[in-house]
């Protein structure tokens, strides 16, 4: 008997590493971009992996920043600039769209960024209330969006087809294609 | 010659249209049940997959919601009544989940494989205390917040 534990053990191990499920993971540090003792916090990354948002400390507010993983290259983001503090980003598939929350007034407001055409949406919740985070779905189709409501955290999921384009991971088409392989 | 009032009021109401903020439409059903199920934060959307961290009571665990068939799904092996997540992410298959969470007195990053029902801890090195996790919506990679040397930090972990 004991030998049929050792193995079924070893078996499974095997049949894990096989998996890929043993394997190791390997960790970096994301790209510094001349922001080595800055705290960085709420990273976001695209579905492609190309892209990736977070937040830094700035001359004592929280700012969006977005880099390309690879280089560390920082990328623009005029419609963000006077509307700190940022938090919750959230990218989408092929980074067209940048979601976060920003500050106006009195009010933090959902709003979205197509990077595409340059245009910003503004997002009014339609049950009101303070969003607190918020998570785009990575074809652009659905929002979720925590708010506090009767005293209690909420989240409520939106949909977001009509408003936005799909963003959707490499070589996948929406309509046509031609004939469908035998 | 009336043309030219109805074009210049169709141009206006272009143009305001343009200016007006964008209408979301609340998705109702799953709205209610998540209500009802009783607090939730910290959701992760990815595919047609909702995870969230959400209870009654104050016990908390990590929840994981088909958002088409608005049905939450089964988690074997994930949850645990001593342990409190503090932030969940998913990929679009709805396959891997990531989760930031406190167990006896430690706060770990754990990745979890839905289909095998299987939670792997994932070492934060050099050593430090997770916070936010987000996982790509191919589940190949994570960007967790690392709290090191009193300093907010990301680490991107690549997992095969």
């Amino acid at each position: 008997m004991p030998h049929l534990c050792v193995a079924a053990l070893t078996g499974l191990l095997l049949a894990l590493t096989g998996c890929g499920w043993l394997g190791s993971a390997s960790r970096r540090p994301a790209p510094l971009g001349g922001l080595a003792n800055s705290n960085r916090n709420d990273a976001a990354l695209s579905g492609d992996g190309r892209l990736l948002a977070s937040l830094i400390e700035d001359n004592g507010t929280t700012r969006l920043i977005l880099q390309e993983q690879g280089s560390g290259r920082r990328l623009a983001l005029r419609h963000w600039r006077r509307q700190t503090p940022h938090s919750s980003p959230s990218l989408s598939w092929n980074g067209r769209y940048l979601a976060g929350l920003v500050q106006q007034g009195e009010q933090r407001r959902v709003v979205v960024e197509d990077r595409l055409n340059g245009r910003l949406l503004r997002l009014p919740l339609p049950g009101g209330g303070q969003p607190e985070r918020l998570s785009l779905a990575p074809d652009g189709s659905r929002l979720a969006v925590q708010v506090l409501r009767k005293g209690q955290w909420q989240v409520e999921v939106l949909d977001l087809n009509g408003l936005l384009e799909p963003d959707l991971p490499g070589a996948t088409t929406v309509l046509g294609g031609g004939v469908p392989p035998p | 010659m009336r043309v030219w009032p109805l074009l210049r009021l169709l141009l206006l109401a272009v143009a305001l249209a343009g200016c007006m903020p964008a209408q979301l439409r609340p998705m109702l059903a799953l709205n209610r049940r998540l209500e009802q199920a009783g607090s939730a934060r910290e959701p992760a959307l990815s595919g047609r997959w909702l995870a969230v961290i959400g209870g009654r009571g104050g016990r908390e665990q990590v929840q994981l919601l088909d958002v088409e068939r608005g049905q939450p799904v089964p988690l074997p092996g994930l949850n645990r009544p001593d342990a409190q997540p503090l932030s969940v992410g998913v990929d679009a298959r709805g396959e891997r989940l990531a989760v930031v969470r406190q167990l006896n007195g430690q706060t770990e990053l754990v990745l979890y494989r839905r289909s095998l029902g299987l939670l792997q801890p994932l070492a934060i090195q050099p050593a430090g205390v997770p916070r936010r996790v987000q996982l790509r919506a191919d589940g190949r990679q994570l960007a967790v917040e690392v709290s090191r040397n009193g300093l907010w930090q990301i680490d991107l972990i690549t997992m095969p």
